[in-house]
């Protein structure tokens, strides 16, 4: 119980923190807006197969910028200072779940922002909806994995771009599949399984987080 | 013996290079033409053997075959070389079928060659559908007493021709990749556990060599790519999704690079190693058993064994892919011994 107490009490620090820099939220939040903006600029009218690819492209570029910052934004002296307090554990969870919350939010407001810009082409919501939440553990577990290995070396920019693209390739496909059925694109009879897939996908890749990361923060 | 392993990779190897190209293919019918007739018209096709010996053959008989039951045999076959002869059948007024256009296989066998057989050789429109008369007028000549091929060879395919022996080195080199690969984090593994330098540097050579014999089977099955599917790179998703975990694969190489410190450098290469041979599984196992692929094995069908890998083919194909492994496996020792020279120096500077 005492990890549970550690998780809550670090997510609340996050939202500390969160909330008194500010501008680290808005920037995201400005980042979607204006590329949601761009995309319409550049193709004016957004049929529902290019919404598709376009809603999840945005998605994944602001999700990268998002989490990036999750390791990278406290300095080491107060990362060591952190490690020396709590449980390695409780540290990664309370940062995947900060993250999940966070990109989650941001799905929602790419979503409305496309919305607004665009029509809304999703003919099935729950199925749309369960894509969305699911894609954010997805997204949250690897990128918050991956800033975590990205943070330890010099140019964590570049490899965080690097190492997590091809690594969230399984789950993005999984994503524009399910929502090409949301937005009623092709039949899909096998959407249980695409969606166990992806949940298959989600515990696999949390339980080697849980696994490795202790051994990631021993410096 | 201590190097009895590397030897046995050899002779694998130049087993596979020398049997795998020499073994001749079996007796097959690349093409028919014309490949398409007329109800009711005494049709005369002329037939493309491939390693066929039709001059040599004392009794050759020729098929059409409509389906399990129903077939007709050639009224009249003149030889005219080796690989090239012309058959003559009569077709009926009415084939026994409510479809317009009726797809017949070729078979044609000999003593010498065994039979051989052409899906889908003739197609036959029919002027007028009446699937009663078709079966009044039908004159079956059921296929009997086929002769087999003597010796050794590899089966005939359709398309695949003889490309089939890319299946010894495309398919192997994956096969041999894979194995590398686990090796590498088993290694990885025990990194983690014992922190020792060389479990470290025996994972970063033996995921060297994995990436190359990923590579070379990504070539491989490029010119296999185009000499059956028409061009080099297709959307063909397990084709994509191992271009992905190549990828991942190279990512890894740029992540060690960028550390200085040694150990910080093993040990987070090791769990990244241990995370993209987990992320790499679903991309190469699930996924492309979800979709339509063009890779035997998806879609439904088997992978491995069926009608896809006769015996003759399975006599090659798993000594290759031992062979290829510890070929792999011995790179991968040369690539470890020189990194722990190297290793040893640096600790000496210092």
């Amino acid at each position: 119980m005492q990890i549970v107490q550690e998780i809550l009490f670090l997510l609340q620090k996050e939202l500390l923190l969160e909330w008194r820099q500010k501008y680290a939220i808005g920037g995201i939040l400005l980042y979607v807006v204006s590329t949601v903006f761009i995309v319409f600029m550049a193709t004016l009218v957004i049929a529902p197969p290019v919404w598709n690819i376009l809603f999840w492209i945005i998605v994944l570029f602001a999700s990268v910028n998002a989490v990036a910052k999750s390791f990278v934004q406290e300095n080491s002296n107060r990362q060591l200072y952190y490690y020396t307090l709590a449980n390695p554990l409780a540290i990664i969870c309370s940062k995947i779940i900060y993250n999940i919350v966070l990109l989650f939010l941001l799905t929602i407001l790419t979503y409305g922002a496309m919305t607004i810009v665009a029509e809304n082409p999703v003919k099935d919501a729950t199925i749309f909806w369960a894509a969305l939440f699911l894609g954010s553990i997805g997204f949250s577990i690897t990128f918050t994995f991956i800033s975590a290995i990205a943070s330890k070396a010099d140019n964590s920019a570049t490899l965080m771009a690097i190492l997590s693209f091809p690594l969230v390739i399984p789950i993005l496909g999984t994503l524009m599949k399910i929502s090409r059925s949301a937005l009623a694109l092709e039949q899909d009879t096998s959407l249980n399984q695409d969606f166990m897939v992806l949940g298959a996908i989600d515990l696999i890749l949390f339980g080697l987080v849980i696994i490795l990361f202790p051994f990631l923060w021993k410096d | 013996m201590k190097h009895w392993w590397k030897i046995l990779g050899v002779l694998l190897v130049l087993y596979t290079l020398i049997i795998g190209m020499i073994v001749p293919l079996k007796p097959g019918i690349p093409e028919v033409s014309p490949s398409n007739g007329q109800t009711g018209t005494e049709l005369t096709v002329m037939v493309r053997g491939y390693n066929t010996h039709y001059e040599k053959a004392k009794e050759i008989r020729a098929w059409l075959k409509m389906d399990q039951e129903r077939s007709l045999i050639a009224d009249k076959i003149t030889v005219q070389s080796p690989t090239n002869l012309e058959a003559t059948f009569t077709i009926p007024k009415n084939l026994p079928s409510d479809k317009k256009v009726v797809p017949l296989a070729l078979i044609i066998d000999n003593e010498v060659d065994g039979a051989s057989v052409l899906p889908s050789a003739v197609f036959i429109t029919q002027k007028n559908i009446q699937k009663a008369m078709g079966e009044a007028l039908w004159k079956n000549s059921p296929i009997n007493s086929l002769n087999e091929y003597k010796g050794m060879a590899f089966p005939y395919r359709n398309i695949l021709a003889e490309t089939i022996r890319n299946t010894y080195f495309h398919v192997s080199l994956w096969f041999g990749m894979f194995l590398l690969l686990i090796g590498s984090v088993v290694y990885s593994f025990r990194y983690l556990w014992k922190f020792r330098v060389e479990d470290d540097l025996r994972s970063k050579s033996l995921t060297g060599v994995g990436v190359v014999f990923g590579l070379l089977g990504c070539a491989t099955g490029a010119i296999w790519a185009k000499h059956t599917w028409g061009t080099y790179w297709t959307t063909d998703v397990k084709l994509n999704m191992a271009a992905v975990a190549m990828l991942i694969y190279l990512a890894y190489f740029v992540l060690r690079g960028s550390f200085q410190d040694e150990t910080k450098k093993a040990r987070i290469g090791a769990v990244y190693n241990i995370f993209a041979f987990a992320a790499m599984f679903p991309l190469l196992f699930v996924i492309p058993r979800l979709t339509d692929s063009l890779h035997p094995g998806n879609g439904g069908n088997p992978g491995l064994g069926g009608e896809d890998l006769d015996n003759t083919l399975r006599m090659i194909f798993y000594p290759s892919i031992i062979g290829w492994t510890l070929i792999g496996l011995w790179m991968a020792n040369l690539l470890y011994r020189t990194d722990l020279l190297q290793y040893r120096l640096l600790e000496d500077d210092y």
